[in-house]
């Protein structure tokens, strides 16, 4: 009883805030639900499963919300304590960009740089093996995908590809 | 007589000579991912749905089964040589076969690992021919209320074998059924969380939710961290176990092999609470506990011939009932989907050739890892001192190209790099991703037979109970839900509970 009294209670407790975006969800799930129509039991609407499913939804995050007050919890910093977190930040980022650069650019123009920069900036491999590697398996797949399993991957707006 | 002329009508399918290839590739790739620390079978299985729209249907799911066992195989090679497990199965083995190694065993731990694998990897897949027909011929008669209580059961089970709290587990099943039912709904046609989103219509493809959430998400942790790897130098040689390796092993293999085996056809089961399973009752049951961890060779075989026969014991639900134990057979389900073809207790008289030849590619298979296993050890070991920092980018190129080539869209790109990042984040905050997975496979089933029963019975909840099989399964699963309630339940829960994801 005495350990549960000496629990602060933290803004950034991170299992507070796991519950918290689950609460929301579930939130989210119960409305759609009912915007959908639950219909009658002897005859379930399409928002039946997911009504009843977001009730479960927060149910499960109250019950973390509780624990996570009862019993604290780790905070988002030691989370990523001693680790290298600025990596996956970069290869997010990468990817963000990406996903933009994908349709206008087209699978080559985009890919390429992809690589270049995931090799370069993951763990750094030297220029004269990543430049190769980023310019060849890019398109060597490509060649693969279109000439031997004829896929056409996004050619973008220059049609190169 | 009837199973011996299927069986022979499945080597038939698996001895041609293009699904002999797909083999090949299945449990090559199998053994190259179980032996990479970081990339688990789910990840690979995930990367290489999309090439089994390439192929026949028995092609497609030899080669991704074979990926699998492959995989038990080539974990135990890491798991030994370089004290880091390949993939969860294996974890075990490294208590007993890096010791091994570091005394200059290196070769019997190998060779046992390898000969268990196989032994309890055949015993299976005869057990398989031998329990799935009749267990398809009683599957007949389930009913929509029976199959949705089955799988409340399997998830239930999954999120009580998940690593952490049970609540998380349980709300990561709860969005898993939410996001298998984005889409049209199958008995009214109304569109549900589309968003407006044409490319939402036939709802999110399992292709790039799993890719985003094992392939991208395990590169964004690995990344995290400097890998070291101090791989064993010294020359492997005595890969065939001594007579007194042999006599050690057998109780080991004998009793692991059963057990695994009865573990993998529980839902939510698998191979790696068989190989912990098997490894604690060998200590159990040693007259020198104190061996273990010290070098016992009976804590490699134990283990080893577990996980393999758990492997082939989960295909059992899958191929007569319809539903995969665990994420791995949930992606195999993805793949019979893929094809257009639905695995069940019809599937066996409808689709023999189907369902043989799979049977009897396992058992190929089983003989080429050994052959890939023993005589071309040396080539893993150097595979092991592959570099990461080309291996990741690779990866994601891989992830990449694969969710394009199986829809032809540029949205999945989007939607797998999305869930590449709310998995990284999901697993930093200890979600585990395998019962999101598994419910999302399951969800659109699950609505369904919720729904035909309720139209059935017309309303009525007893139906649930009335019926044995139906009631038997949510007894079970309450036990479960309430279980983790009692500090007893809870100690054996967290013993077991494991990350299935790796």
């Amino acid at each position: 009883m005495s350990d549960q009294s000496n629990v602060k209670f933290r803004l950034n407790n991170s299992e507070l805030w796991g519950g918290l975006i689950g609460l929301a969800l579930g939130g989210f799930v119960i409305w759609s639900g009912l915007k959908l129509k639950l219909g009658t039991i002897n005859d379930p609407g399409s928002g039946y499963v997911l009504f009843y499913t977001g009730i479960l939804m927060c149910l499960f995050a109250v019950s973390i919300i509780i624990a996570a007050l009862t019993e604290g919890g780790p905070t988002f910093g030691s989370r990523w304590q001693n680790t290298r977190w600025t990596k996956p930040v970069i290869v997010i980022a990468c990817l963000t960009a990406f996903s933009f650069a994908l349709n206008p650019l087209g699978f080559l123009l985009s890919s390429i740089p992809l690589m270049l920069l995931l090799l370069r900036l993951i763990d750094p491999v030297r220029w004269q093996l990543a430049i190769p590697i980023a310019v060849l398996v890019p398109l060597g797949m490509w060649w693969i995908l279109k000439r031997l399993l004829l896929i056409q991957l996004p050619s973008g707006i220059f049609e190169i590809g | 007589m009837d199973t011996l002329i299927n069986v022979a009508h499945g080597f038939g399918v698996a001895l041609q000579p293009v699904n002999l290839i797909y083999c090949f590739i299945g449990v090559f790739i199998g053994t190259l991912v179980g032996v990479l620390p970081g990339i688990g079978p789910i990840s690979a299985m995930s990367l290489l749905l999309p090439i089994t729209l390439s192929g026949t249907p028995e092609s497609g799911i030899i080669m991704m089964a074979g990926i699998y066992y492959g995989s038990m195989y080539g974990g135990s090679t890491t798991s030994i040589l370089v004290n880091i497990p390949g993939e969860a199965a294996s974890v075990v083995t490294c208590i007993d076969g890096h010791q091994m190694a570091k005394q200059g065993r290196a070769g019997p731990a190998l060779g046992i690992a390898a000969f268990g694998s196989f032994i309890a990897g055949t015993f299976a897949l005869i057990a398989l021919m031998l329990v799935a027909p009749k267990l398809a011929s009683v599957a007949i008669a389930f009913g929509p209320a029976e199959y949705f209580s089955l799988m409340v059961l399997g998830l239930v089970v999954l999120t009580f074998l998940t690593q952490g709290s049970m609540a998380k587990a349980l709300l990561m099943a709860c969005i898993g059924i939410v996001l298998g039912l984005i889409g049209l709904d199958s008995i009214t046609a109304q569109p549900r969380l589309t968003f407006g989103r044409v490319e939402l219509i036939d709802g999110i493809g399992l292709v790039p939710v799993v890719m985003g959430l094992f392939g991208v998400a395990e590169v964004l942790l690995n990344t995290e961290q400097v890998i070291k790897r101090d791989v064993i130098n010294a020359r492997i040689t005595h890969l065939l176990p001594s007579r007194a390796d042999w006599k050690a092993s057998a109780g080991p293999m004998s009793r692991g092999t059963i057990m695994g085996f009865f573990l993998g056809i529980l839902p939510g089961g698998g191979a790696v609470v068989a190989s912990f399973g098997s490894y604690a009752l060998e200590k159990r049951l040693s007259k020198t506990p104190e061996r273990f961890g010290n070098g016992a060779i009976e804590g490699v075989a134990g283990p080893e011939a577990a996980n393999n026969a758990a492997a082939g014991g989960a295909f059992i639900p899958l191929m007569t009932l319809g539903i995969p134990p665990n994420v791995v057979m949930a992606l195999l389900l993805g793949a019979f989907v893929i094809h257009g073809l639905q695995p069940g207790p019809l599937m066996i008289t409808q689709n023999p050739g189907l369902f043989w030849g799979i049977v009897a590619s396992m058992y190929i298979g089983n003989l080429m890892l050994l052959v890939l296993n023993l005589p071309m050890i040396g080539m893993w070991v150097q595979l092991l001192k592959l570099p990461y920092n080309i291996l990741f980018p690779l990866i994601i190129l891989f992830t990449i190209i694969g969710v394009y080539c199986s829809s032809n869209n540029v949205f999945d790109v989007y939607v797998m790099i999305a869930f590449g990042i709310i998995g990284y984040f999901m697993r930093k905050l200890g979600y585990e991703p395998a019962p999101l997975v598994l419910a999302f496979v399951l969800g659109p089933m699950l609505e369904n037979n919720l729904r035909k029963s309720l139209i059935l019975s017309q309303g009525n909840l007893m139906t649930f109970i009335e019926r044995p099989i139906s009631a038997a399964c949510l007894a079970l699963a309450v036990v479960l839900l309430v279980g983790p309630l009692l500090p007893a339940l809870r100690k054996k829960r967290e013993m077991v509970a494991l990350d299935e994801g790796a």
